[in-house]
């Protein structure tokens, strides 16, 4: 299919396959697969040095040098393997078929200009001339349209920022869009509005959408699977109630054990021992999760899990974990 | 015990962050401000260190005003661990320099300054031996924060005002500083001020203290911590409470929760509550005055709604 | 006392810190093994550091090579390159790299005692300025924008005709003095920018004296910018002394490239002959050479002084 009937296919399928991403021979994401199914909101959690934000920039073809992918692809439904993708194929793609909203949006706006004229040179940049979609996507978002395209980045509150983001990101019918922390510095009421109007845009306009975040409430309320991200590996997915309520592996189960709540007995949370790996601290062999496990043996130190049923855990795969 | 009467600050334009704060936070007591970005809780927590001025009101110590150099007493905590440690010095340099000038005050030496590092960095949990040659690049967010606690306790302060402290720092790392400040007001008498828009991290560092709600520069619902969290009855409250994410799987939400208004305007001052106009049961009684904070309702926790009503609208565990 | 909560160092207790070692000693140890490493990344740099040592060599020992009187041989006026004489002979067949290397002490002196008094004043002006704000940050930058804005070079040529500049440190006073203004606008809006940052208040609330906060706290992260506005001052004032003397503003009676350069322009007929063009270029090529190996170390500078991005 050619890239101009692109804008014809409603929530195209990504498939992530085998993606290897390195940095000069340390990879910041390694051996990956994951499906984004037609239609559905994936919400990809990690922490620091997990190598998600690296892993949602393949998704636009955007490993900053000296990054680059050595193994796998990513396909898009209609686009095809966008790792391949020739440079201006790519720049007519991005925008156009996949809307990136990029972390602390807030900031990424030129501050030199107005949120209308942007939106122009967007246009310009594709060639396009009706983006008539900006009006009624802003009004859907709850702003005044006219009043936030006449202003200046720094007239705008930082939840208004993030929606003019998300205006961007869809404002050329893209249907694939990737949220890279999309409520990082946003307060608890903000957050909450924007998660819905996320929710809500996905179902009106048929989006495949990848939410990557740190915080693992923010997947619970919006994704329908996630993917938890350790030291560029995905060692767990799933359907996102399921691993909510019945983490496999011990990242995971770490990871929600360590989120306070608000309600119940305070010590039943409790903080991990340890420090995340950065990319040069990730382990070569084995798994990469080991030094922080409670549940680690012998076989975790020289090979890598495989993953089963959506997770990469020896002492999960063997039973062996309660 | 630390007091605020009365607090009012204003910046430039008119813009009032701080409209007659009052607050107390007891000898190694704990207190939570909560609030959305803008509120004002920041600003209280920097003039509380002394970081700002204010134009009204009064800031005591055991009833005597704060002036000079006693506000070296209350220590802040920065959100930012990278930016309040010095990239081109060594931790040993950082930690050292507050612990120099007091040992010149206090007539002691060299053997002093090494014990009392020791001390600090052991009591924040980090390795003496592993970070003090380390610059703050080369430590992770969670340590770097240990660090800056570790340099806020140099000059034996009696309060640390923890300003979203752990926002920047790893998930699996936040339990562990909350903890540890947890167990500062333990071992050392320390109380703490902390502010928040997250509002479960409150419950750790002190389930026994004070949770303040603020609101545009006012305090609108104020009172023990598992109170007001368990039965809120201001309404600003419960759309804050409503807006934590649900973790469905293994909690649903709760059963009034609200649909929370993100604000319209926040340069106008309407007459009346000031949160009248994104409040979702708003009578017209309320645009007349401005509520008092009081206990209208007999409820067991101070609140400024002329109608509080209780709701639940915290998730509700599944199991 | 300490009770270590739980996470982390169950060890910490346990271990003892190695023998104390001098802070003091280490750190500068630790600030040239930097110095080094910044400089090995790029050979680029390398390049420069050697460039700069050699003319700073010839300053210093340059006159002590050669006689006082250099010697001077009428009938091998504008010789061929050779062995003897590599950059060939002046009007009055003196050697031109004898020429070059001795006359490098007088411009590089004053150049870089200009520097220095442009440090002085320059990082303590934009210091105060930026820390302190106020009327004092008007004041100041007020005297540095004319400082600036007044165009160095002819203020310079009716400075050195009404004062008599006959000693080093007179011309050194003055250059330094005309030049400040770039280098106290570049600390000034640094320290500007840094004295918001949380280390800075750290150190207030911490009740760290000013002192302590302005050499200990803001000069290291201002360091590059010091050296690196230094560095580039020190060749404008080269080129400045050059062409002072070359304009015959200053007095010809010390030997350094301006003079050189006035000879070989307005005394010796050099631009007319063809084999004269070695004397006319050699000045000229010297100067070209030490800028382009001042701007290679400055390249290295931002390493240098962030411990940071020495690793990166």
């Amino acid at each position: 299919m050619s890239i101009v009937e692109l804008s014809r296919v409603t929530a195209p399928g990504v498939s992530i396959e085998d993606l290897t991403i390195a940095y000069g021979g340390l990879p910041a994401v390694s051996s990956v697969s994951l499906e984004l199914k037609p239609g559905t909101i994936t919400g990809l959690v990690g922490e620091s040095g997990s190598g998600k934000s690296t892993l949602a920039l393949a998704l636009l073809g955007a490993v900053q040098k000296p990054g680059k992918v050595t193994q796998g692809k990513v396909v898009i439904d209609g686009i095809g393997d966008v790792t391949r993708l020739n440079p201006e194929d790519l720049r007519r793609v991005r925008g156009a078929e996949i809307g990136y909203v990029f972390q602390a949006a807030q900031n990424s706006l030129n501050p030199l200009k107005t949120v209308g004229k942007q939106l122009l040179d967007l246009g310009k940049a594709h060639g396009v001339r009706d983006l008539r979609e900006a009006h009624p996507l802003l009004e859907r978002m709850g702003l005044n349209a006219d009043r936030v395209l006449r202003s200046y980045q720094h007239e705008l509150s930082g939840g208004m920022r993030q929606r003019v983001g998300i205006m961007f990101a869809l404002v050329l019918n893209a249907h694939v869009l990737v949220l890279d922390e999309p409520t990082t510095a946003l307060d608890m009421i903000t957050q909450a509005n924007i998660l819905q109007i996320v929710r809500e845009i996905q179902r009106d306009r048929s989006l495949t959408t990848l939410v990557v975040t740190h915080d693992v409430g923010v997947v619970a309320e919006v994704a329908q699977r996630i993917a938890v991200m350790y030291g560029g590996r995905i060692v767990e997915q799933g359907d996102s109630t399921r691993i909510i309520s019945r983490p496999r592996h011990p990242y995971t189960r770490a990871l929600i054990n360590a989120i306070p709540r608000l309600t119940g007995d305070i010590d039943a949370a409790k903080p991990l021992p340890g420090t995340p790996p950065t990319l040069a601290t990730i382990p070569k062999v084995g798994c990469v999760f080991r030094q922080r496990c409670p549940l680690r043996m012998e076989i975790c130190d020289t090979v890598e899990p495989p993953t089963l049923g959506g997770v990469a855990c020896h002492a999960v795969n063997k039973g062996e974990a309660p | 015990m630390i007091e605020g009467r009365g607090i009012t600050k204003t910046f430039g334009k008119g813009v009032k962050a701080l409209r007659g704060v009052d607050f107390a936070i007891p000898r190694g007591g704990a207190v939570s401000f909560i609030g959305e970005s803008g509120c004002g809780k920041t600003t209280l927590g920097r003039i509380l260190a002394g970081l700002e001025t204010f134009d009204g009101g009064q800031l005591l110590r055991d009833g005597e005003p704060i002036k000079g150099n006693a506000f070296r007493r209350i220590q802040l905590i920065h959100q930012d661990p990278y930016s309040a440690l010095n990239p081109t010095r060594t931790i040993e340099s950082t930690l050292r320099d507050p612990l120099r000038l007091r040992a010149g005050q206090t007539g002691r030496g060299e053997r002093w300054i090494n014990e009392k590092v020791d001390e600090l960095l052991s009591l924040v949990g980090l390795e003496p031996a592993y970070v003090l040659e380390r610059y703050p690049h080369q430590l992770s967010g969670g340590m770097r924060q240990r660090v800056v606690i570790a340099r806020a306790l140099t000059v034996e302060p009696e309060v640390l005002v923890a300003d979203e402290a752990v926002s920047m720092i790893d998930v699996s790392l936040r339990l562990g500083i909350l903890g540890l400040l947890r167990s500062l007001r333990e071992t050392l008498g320390v109380s703490v001020l902390f502010i928040t828009h997250d509002v479960a991290t409150a419950r750790y560092v002190g389930a026994d203290g004070e949770l303040y709600v603020i609101y545009r520069g006012t305090v609108v619902e104020r009172g023990p911590v598992e109170t007001v969290l368990s039965d809120p009855v201001h309404p600003y409250t419960q759309c804050l409470l409503s807006a934590i994410p649900v973790l469905h799987g293994l909690e649903k939400p709760g059963p009034d929760r609200l649909v929370p208004n993100e604000p319209l305007d926040e340069r106008t001052d309407p007459p009346g509550c000031l949160f009248a106009p994104r409040c979702p049961f708003a009578t017209p009684v309320c645009v007349e005055r401005p509520p008092p904070l009081g206990r209208l309702g007999h409820t067991p926790q101070d609140h400024a709604c002329l109608f509080p009503a209780s709701r639940h609208v915290v998730a509700v565990p599944l199991r | 006392m300490s009770s270590v909560p739980n996470s982390l160092s169950a060890g910490a207790q346990s271990k003892r810190r190695p023998p104390q070692r001098p802070v003091g000693g280490g750190v500068r140890r630790r600030f040239w093994r930097g110095v080094w490493v910044a400089l090995k990344r790029r050979p680029s740099r390398i390049a420069g550091l050697v460039i700069v040592t050699l003319f700073v060599f010839m300053a210093v020992a340059g006159p002590w090579l050669y006689p006082d009187r250099l010697p001077y041989d009428v009938d091998n006026v504008y010789a061929p390159i050779s062995w003897q004489h590599p950059l060939s002979t002046d009007f009055e067949g003196v050697d031109v790299l004898a020429l070059v290397v001795t006359g490098t002490r007088g411009v590089l002196l004053v150049a870089a005692a200009a520097g220095v008094v442009t440090m002085f004043v320059g990082t303590a002006a934009g210091l105060y300025a930026g820390y302190r704000r106020g009327a004092a940050d008007s004041v100041l930058m007020r005297i540095a924008d004319f400082v600036l804005t007044v165009p160095g070079f002819p203020l310079l040529i009716v400075l050195t005709t009404a004062i008599n500049v006959g000693t080093w440190w007179k011309m050194a006073l003055v250059l330094g003095l005309i030049g400040w203004g770039g280098l106290a606008r570049a600390v000034r809006s640094q320290t500007l920018s840094l004295r918001e940052r949380g280390f800075i208040e750290a150190a207030r609330g911490l009740g760290l004296p000013t002192r302590h906060i302005v050499v200990k706290e803001l000069l290291p992260n201002i360091a590059p910018y010091i050296a690196t506005n230094l560095l580039l001052a020190v060749t404008a004032y080269i080129y400045a002394q050059v062409g002072l003397y070359f304009l015959g503003v200053l007095p010809l009676d010390t030997s350094n490239w301006g003079v050189m350069l006035n000879a070989a322009v307005f005394q010796s007929g050099a631009l007319i002959s063809p084999d004269a063009l070695p004397y006319l270029l050699a000045p000229l090529g010297a100067i070209l050479l030490l800028t382009l190996g001042v701007v290679l170390i400055v390249d290295a500078l931002e390493e240098i002084f962030n411990p940071r991005l020495r690793e990166a």
